[in-house]
Parts: structure tokens; C-alpha cells; sequence
């Protein structure tokens, strides 16, 4: 089972964004800022990271280039934000993410970047 | 004459002697090259009434994350209108990190900064509402309720409403219920909306 670590301050999106993973048959794992997100990663890698860019302690941007100093490329990561502007994707893309959604994100739509960045068949 | 020295700002007296440096030595340490001098300035300005304008000025060019810190920090302790006009400022930053960072401190900064977060609630930039209403959560005003629910029965757009709602979820009442079961046909197709409000209303209701 694939495992995806949702990170986000706002626990009501994390419950959103897990009822729609678990329903999909992921094991999802959530943490609340860049830190915890970074210390759950160490512990063990995950298959894929959701991430919102708004977080206290350390922003979404911030844990994306440290992710990507701690364990390279190889895990995807889609961060996911409430600004839509195409500076914010850029910045977003240079941190270290493969893919840029805007919130709020339609369960179909996350499923199929979810699925697309795990290399999974889509429906 | 002021000196500053490797690590602080010195006042040079009579022989022996060791004076505080003056405001105006300390906002000009502002601009040291050694972050260690321009923290250790930011941190004594709190002494200063008149720094906010110099402090802001620095904070939006600063990018020593300790130096940030020593200027948020002071800028919290002054709590005049220069400083909290200057964090607001803030929240159009580029810098994810900056916004976040000013998010935090004026979590810290007691009701007094409240009107002026109210006032930004009409914001024309989304994004700056949607900081406010996160902000909001820290809050102790007897408004915030009232604000929140004139923002999810007012604003357009559905990031600030989504936020409100996520807040509700908190400090939500009775007297939120009505107002969340008309976002819900506002915004019928979103569902991300119909996911939170109800979340609010098990919540609100005791569920």
C-alpha cells in the first residue's frame, strides 16, 4: 500500500484530503508544518507528499527544498495552494514539486495527480 | 561617537566607561553588514518609540532569518500604528516565509491589532483576506464570529470563505448555522465547501 504524507496547518483540509486518499486505498499520514513533515520523512520515506504553502514554523517552499537535500527527486510531492498566480506555481516548481494544484481541489482531480505522480494507471 | 564592534554597538565615553548607544546609533546599526550587529540593534530598538518606520523598512529588505526574528520581535513590543501598518505590509510579501513569519507575530500581538484586521477583511487581494481570516483564529475579540460569518455570507471568493469556515469549525455558534447552510447552496458544486460546512455544523451542533 502506497503510503502519501499530507502536509497542511488547516485540519479541516487534512480530513478532506484523507477521507479521499484512504477511500482510494492509500495509507495516508498527516503533519501540520514543514518540521513535523520533515521529521516524519526521516523516519521513514513516503511514496508521495501533499503540501500546502501557507504553514507556520516552515512554509511549504521551505520543506519541499529541504525534502529534496534530505532524500533527493525521487519521492513526488504536489503542493497545493489558495494562489493561483503563475509566480506562486514557479516558485512551487523550484522548490522541488512535480506537480501544482489550487485549492479547492475536487476529489477526482486530486486522485488523478495523486495517481499520475505515483505511476499509477489512471481510470 | 558610536563604534560598532564585531558582535554589538558601543557607545565610546570617557575612558572605562560604557554607555548605551542612542536611538539614533542603534537604527543606524540597522544597516550593519554583520547580521549579529543588526540584531542586536533590532532587539534594543524596542526601547525606541519612534523605530517602527526604520524596522519595517529593514524587515521587507532583511533576509538574515535571526535578524527577522529581533525585528518581528520589536515590532510586536511596539505595537504602534507604524508597526502594525508595516506587518501588514508584510502579508503581500513574495517571500512565503516572510508572510509566515509576520502571520505569527501579529498572532501575538493582542486585540489591539483587531479593527485593523477587520478593516482588511475587504481586502481587494484574496490572499491577503485569506491571511487575515487565519489570523482571526487567534483572536479574542467578541466580533470574530461575526466577522467570520459576514465574510462567508459576503465574500466572492471561495478560498476566503473556505478559511472562514475552517475557523468556524473552532468558534462557530448557533448563530452560524443559518449562515453556513447558505454557503452551502452558494457554492453547490464545490466540494471541499459541502465537506467543511458540515464538518462545522456536526461540530457547532455537538455531533
Amino acid at each position: 500500500m502506497k503510503r502519501i504524507l499530507i502536509v497542511d496547518d488547516a485540519a479541516t483540509v487534512r480530513m478532506y484530503h484523507r477521507g479521499i486518499l484512504e477511500s482510494s486505498g492509500y495509507k495516508v499520514e498527516e503533519a501540520w508544518n514543514g518540521i513535523e513533515a520533515l521529521e516524519k520523512s526521516l523516519e521513514a520515506p513516503f511514496d508521495l507528499y501533499i503540501v500546502d504553502v501557507n504553514m507556520p514554523k516552515l512554509d511549504g517552499y521551505a520543506f519541499l527544498r529541504e525534502l529534496r537535500q534530505q532524500e533527493g527527486p525521487q519521492q513526488p510531492a504536489i503542493m497545493i495552494s489558495t494562489e493561483a498566480a503563475a509566480r506562486d506555481e514557479i516558485v512551487a516548481y523550484q522548490a522541488g514539486a512535480n506537480s501544482y494544484l489550487v485549492k479547492p481541489v475536487r476529489p477526482a482531480q486530486l486522485l488523478a495527480h495523486v495517481r499520475l505522480m505515483l505511476g499509477e494507471a489512471t481510470e | 561617537m558610536g563604534l560598532i564592534t564585531g558582535k554589538t554597538v558601543e557607545h565610546a565615553g570617557n575612558a572605562g566607561e560604557k554607555a548605551e548607544p542612542t536611538g539614533e546609533q542603534l537604527l543606524a546599526a540597522l544597516e550593519d553588514p554583520d547580521p549579529g550587529v543588526r540584531r542586536h540593534s533590532a532587539r534594543k530598538l524596542a526601547g525606541c518609540p519612534d523605530a517602527s518606520s526604520a524596522l519595517v523598512s529593514r524587515l521587507q529588505r532583511e533576509e538574515d532569518v535571526a535578524v527577522r526574528e529581533g525585528i518581528l520581535s520589536t515590532l510586536a513590543r511596539l505595537n504602534d500604528p507604524v508597526a502594525v501598518g508595516g506587518l501588514v505590509g508584510c502579508l503581500r510579501s513574495e517571500d512565503a516565509a516572510l508572510r509566515n513569519e509576520v502571520i505569527e507575530t501579529i498572532r501575538q500581538m493582542g486585540s489591539e491589532v483587531a479593527p485593523v484586521l477587520e478593516s482588511l477583511l475587504g481586502d481587494p487581494d484574496p490572499d491577503v483576506r485569506i491571511f487575515v481570516v487565519n489570523i482571526l483564529d487567534s483572536e479574542r475579540h467578541p466580533e470574530i464570529e461575526n466577522w467570520l460569518i459576514r465574510v462567508i455570507d459576503q465574500d466572492a471568493h471561495v478560498n476566503v470563505c473556505a478559511t472562514a469556515v475552517d475557523q468556524l469549525c473552532e468558534v462557530g455558534s448557533e448563530a452560524a448555522v443559518e449562515p453556513l447552510l447558505r454557503l452551502k447552496v452558494r457554492f453547490a458544486s464545490e466540494a471541499y465547501i459541502q465537506f467543511a460546512v458540515d464538518l462545522a455544523l456536526k461540530r457547532i451542533r455537538g455531533i
